[in-house]
């Protein structure tokens, strides 16, 4: 369940989205709602807790099904080989790292682990049911983590991908600097998330089906409609195509652009390291 | 969590070259193992975070505060 917070004043303060648009940016918003930082991440850990469970059915009702499309399309780009040390953030279920083993071992059997990290033991759980049941048991490390604060070494990854995470990140630009500092030089960063139209027509349409239907349907299918509220509300919140490719440059990374998908309902973004 | 008690209790143990890469989320330095506390230990923050059915739980949140 989630509950509706409490404005902390004190908190509040730590929320410093500086005016003039430098370094920090704080997605304080839960959904549209006003939090703390720390406020947030507990909020957005206890929405991930009660849908983990229907994830899958959350993310067909979210994409009308094609976030499976989506994902191949993402680990297709992303091309990663058998002997690349791989990071997949938030990516508890599993459904990315899964794609990437395939792909990785189709010539060659690699001999290291891809490494998925996730703030949320319930999407672990999920995840590595998910690969005991496919039989691939042993091809992951599984880490609980914060992409915020990354428990890895410097320069340790050749490839780093979050997929549908980075939204649920309070600090974006402190998460895409701990990505780029456990990047090895010359290492690659792609990112799939829900993005924004660019024809505002389609967009009022996107938006009504996600703010009118989305809860609706939450309720119905998970009995969470705050938890498909926020899901709704912090895709609208996220920054948009250009916004994001602001962001990752200014954390450092090279040779930013992004490609749309399904007309920019969602987008991937991709970066160097050095 | 209800699907953490459906797990079989095997593959506990943390793979030797995911502890290599793992560091204190704080202060992004070297863990000290305990095998028998199945703890990782950062001796820098003086915390210890630990492992849970061969999971590092890497949160603060989540860790134990060491006292001198």
């Amino acid at each position: 369940m989630v509950n509706r917070p409490q404005k902390k004043t004190e908190k509040s303060k730590l929320n410093n989205a500086s005016e003039n648009g430098q370094t920090e940016t704080t997605q304080s918003g839960f959904g549209y709602q006003k939090t703390a930082p720390e406020m947030r991440t507990k909020l957005v850990r206890e929405v991930f807790e009660s849908v983990a469970p229907k994830y899958d059915v959350m993310n067909d009702v979210m994409s009308l099904g094609i976030h499976r499309l989506w994902k191949r399309d993402f680990v297709n780009g992303v091309a990663p080989k058998a002997d690349e040390a791989i990071l997949d953030l938030a990516g508890g279920t599993g459904d990315i790292a899964f794609l990437m083993q395939n792909a990785r071992s189709r010539f060659t059997e690699p001999d290291n682990k891809i490494t998925i990290c996730d703030i949320n033991p319930a999407m672990l759980n999920v995840g590595k049911q998910r690969a005991m049941d496919k039989g691939l048991h042993g091809k992951f490390d599984w880490v609980e983590g914060n992409a915020e604060e990354l428990p890895f070494d410097d320069n340790s990854f050749d490839v780093v991908t979050i997929a549908f995470g980075l939204r649920n990140v309070t600090r974006l630009s402190k998460a895409l600097s701990d990505i780029l500092r456990v990047l090895k030089p010359g290492g690659r960063f792609y990112c799939l998330e829900f993005s924004h139209i660019p024809v505002p027509l389609l967009q009022k349409a996107y938006d009504r089906y996600s703010f009118g239907f989305l809860p609706w349907a939450g309720e119905k299918i998970a009995g969470d409609r705050a938890a498909y509220q926020y899901l709704a509300e912090s895709i609208r919140a996220f920054p948009d195509q250009a916004a994001l490719v602001k962001l990752m440059q200014n954390a450092g990374f090279n040779a930013v652009a992004y490609r749309n998908l399904s007309i920019g309902i969602a987008a991937i973004h991709h970066g160097f390291k050095g | 969590m209800s699907q953490k008690d459906e797990l079989p209790n095997t593959h506990t143990r943390v793979d030797p070259r995911l502890l290599e890469v793992l560091v204190c989320p704080i202060t992004k330095s070297s863990l000290r193992y305990d095998a028998a506390a199945q703890e990782l230990i950062s001796d820098a923050a003086k915390l210890a975070f630990p492992i849970r059915d061969g999971i590092p739980i890497m949160l603060i949140d989540d860790a134990r505060r060491i006292d001198e």
